[in-house]
């Protein structure tokens, strides 16, 4: 309790930094509102305080240095964590004003989706990979579920380059297409929400590219919650962006005043490139 | 920019560490091949003894027709071997594949560590000590009798760590983030370990099933405690009918002052080591894996 009740911490440049300032919630309707989280690793606090609205079919970047917990934040979202043993939150998070905490993991999985950071698919075929997550929703129907899995690659970008081959192994798939996959197969369950956990970091800058496009087209549908260790990534892709520094959420906000007129001294510093 | 790098010296190793270098080499080549020899030796002596003995013996007869006291044929003793080590693995097999899943992927209850050292300690009990509880609580107690059914369960009981053990090995070797993966698609326990998690660990999986088979067709003591010996064909009856198999017929025919019953002797050793072989190439050609199929994560 003591660490959560002091919100100040010592940055790496010796200065005193707090979190940001969390008002009541907004008039707008925001997808998921997250107030006051504390995250704990056994007896370790790596979230501090944590307060913000996602608002609903944007995308919202989280960066910050390495081990800052912009992470550990996303896999909050969708309680990854629990699989993890000796973890341990505190605080609340809504999902359209439902607590996450009280509803059923099952079912928050299946409407908030995530791709992370080294593409996972499955050890099957391109078809079976895609529709796993189709069948897992309950669907059996075997042309239902090729519409499914043709839709869901088509959204992902990737129905006209694997058409021809979906009985193949995924692993014969290059490592951007690999991604695509595993962002086709969280398509498949139709998540209200997806979180992407760095998903670019093991990508070259064309495939990078045909990602963020990807992100583009699927935010008309679905709100995107990115982390990249990559600025200029969000500053390309994010509507607003959140500054994550030992675990505390420094600042959040629109991402143009982020990255020309941050309001905190830590988000310039890290944005002009002087730690981090 | 400034001086020129001035050229490495060029590092040469002095005469004695060279020397010393050689015969470290010399050795460790020559321990090597002392001990590929004594492997690979015994190996091929066995395998020359069993087929030059057991070639002679070797005629249609012997897989055709059913042993008559110390003569005939071994197809009794062929088809048992076979019922009793895939009775065997009808018990052990699901009950070890399910042990192994729970000490994989449910290891946070208490049970786990207690059922990983009762395993383990199952591999080191000696097989006939198995047998003769069988005997006692089997065929004895419950009355079963020599049966199918007591010899089965017997071997049952010396496979189930093998086949614990090695699934939960295999199933620990799958990437966490194929797991999270799947979780992360809403998907229950169930799903991710029936759907994922098994089918990904399958070939380690049924390389364990194998060697546990390897095993059962090469036991002899349990089942003189259980199954004890017939000159007949199986009539189908589970309980209170003794069955024959191969390490019976090598057991008990090579004690005996007849030489057709030392030819039945090694024509049962020659199948035995066959079945062996065979199992262990297929259990190779399991773990062998399909191109295009590449698993990224091995090697």
């Amino acid at each position: 309790m003591g660490a959560t009740s002091d919100a100040e911490t010592i940055c790496p440049t010796g200065k005193t930094i707090s979190s940001e300032p969390q008002g009541p919630l907004p008039a707008t309707a925001a997808k998921i509102s997250v107030r006051h989280l504390n995250f704990f690793y056994s007896r370790r606090q790596v979230l501090y305080d944590i307060g913000l609205d996602i608002p609903e079919k944007k995308i919202t970047a989280l960066i910050g240095p390495s081990g800052c917990g912009k992470s550990t934040f996303l896999r909050t979202l969708n309680r990854m964590f629990e699989t993890v043993p000796y973890t341990r939150v505190e605080g609340e998070v809504k999902l359209d004003g439902e607590d996450i905490f009280g509803m059923s993991v099952v079912d928050l999985r299946r409407r908030v989706g995530m791709v992370f950071q080294k593409s996972n698919p499955f050890p099957k075929s391109i078809f079976d990979n895609v529709a796993f997550g189709a069948r897992v929703n309950g669907l059996k129907n075997r042309d239902k579920l090729r519409e499914v899995v043709e839709t869901s690659l088509r959204r992902a970008a990737l129905w006209d380059e694997v058409k021809d081959s979906l009985r193949k192994s995924a692993y014969s798939l290059s490592g951007g297409q690999q991604q695509r996959l595993c962002i086709a197969r969280a398509l498949a369950v139709d998540p209200e929400v997806i979180l992407l956990d760095e998903p670019c970091s093991a990508l070259d800058p064309i495939a990078t590219a045909k990602i963020e496009d990807l992100l583009f087209d699927l935010v008309g549908s679905c709100t995107i919650i990115i982390v990249t260790h990559n600025m200029q990534q969000a500053a390309r892709v994010a509507d607003q962006t959140g500054f994550f520094l030992l675990g505390r959420l420094i600042e959040f906000d629109k991402t143009e005043v982020m990255f020309k007129n941050p309001s905190r001294k830590e988000t310039e510093d890290y944005i002009s490139g002087r730690f981090g | 920019m400034g001086t020129a790098a001035a050229p490495l010296p060029r590092i040469r190793a002095a005469s004695h560490h060279r020397l010393r270098r050689t015969i470290l080499d010399f050795l460790g080549w020559g321990m090597s091949a002392i001990a590929f020899l004594l492997l690979g030796g015994a190996m091929v002596w066995i395998l020359a003894v069993v087929v030059m003995r057991g070639y002679h013996a070797l005629s249609l007869t012997v897989i055709t027709h059913v042993t008559e006291g110390y003569g005939g044929g071994l197809l009794n003793a062929i088809e048992g071997t076979l019922i009793l080590a895939f009775g065997g693995l009808i018990l052990s097999a699901p009950l070890g594949l399910a042990a192994g899943i729970y000490l994989a992927e449910f290891d946070r209850g208490r049970l786990a560590p207690v059922i990983r050292f009762l395993a383990d300690v199952l591999v080191g009990v000696p097989s006939i000590v198995i047998g003769y509880f069988c005997y006692v609580t089997l065929v004895e107690r419950l009355g079963w009798k020599f049966s199918v059914a007591a010899g089965s369960v017997a071997l049952a009981i010396i496979s189930l760590p093998y086949i614990c053990r090695t699934s939960e090995m295999a199933l620990r070797q799958v990437p966490r983030a194929l797991r999270e993966g799947a979780y992360a698609l809403g998907a229950r326990d169930s799903r991710v370990v029936l759907g994922i998690c098994v089918p990904t660990a399958l070939p380690g999986i049924l390389t364990g099933v194998l060697l546990a088979l390897a095993i059962s067709v090469g036991e002899t003591a349990p089942l003189i405690y259980t199954a004890d010996w017939s000159n007949y064909l199986w009539t189908g009856h589970l309980t209170k009918e003794p069955i024959g198999y191969l390490t019976y017929a090598i057991w008990a025919f090579i004690t005996e002052p007849f030489a057709s019953a030392h030819a039945l002797a090694y024509a049962a050793a020659f199948f035995v080591t066959l079945f062996v072989l065979l199992i262990s190439i297929a259990s190779r050609m399991v773990l062998v894996e399909r191109p295009g199929w590449r698993r990224p994560w091995t090697r």
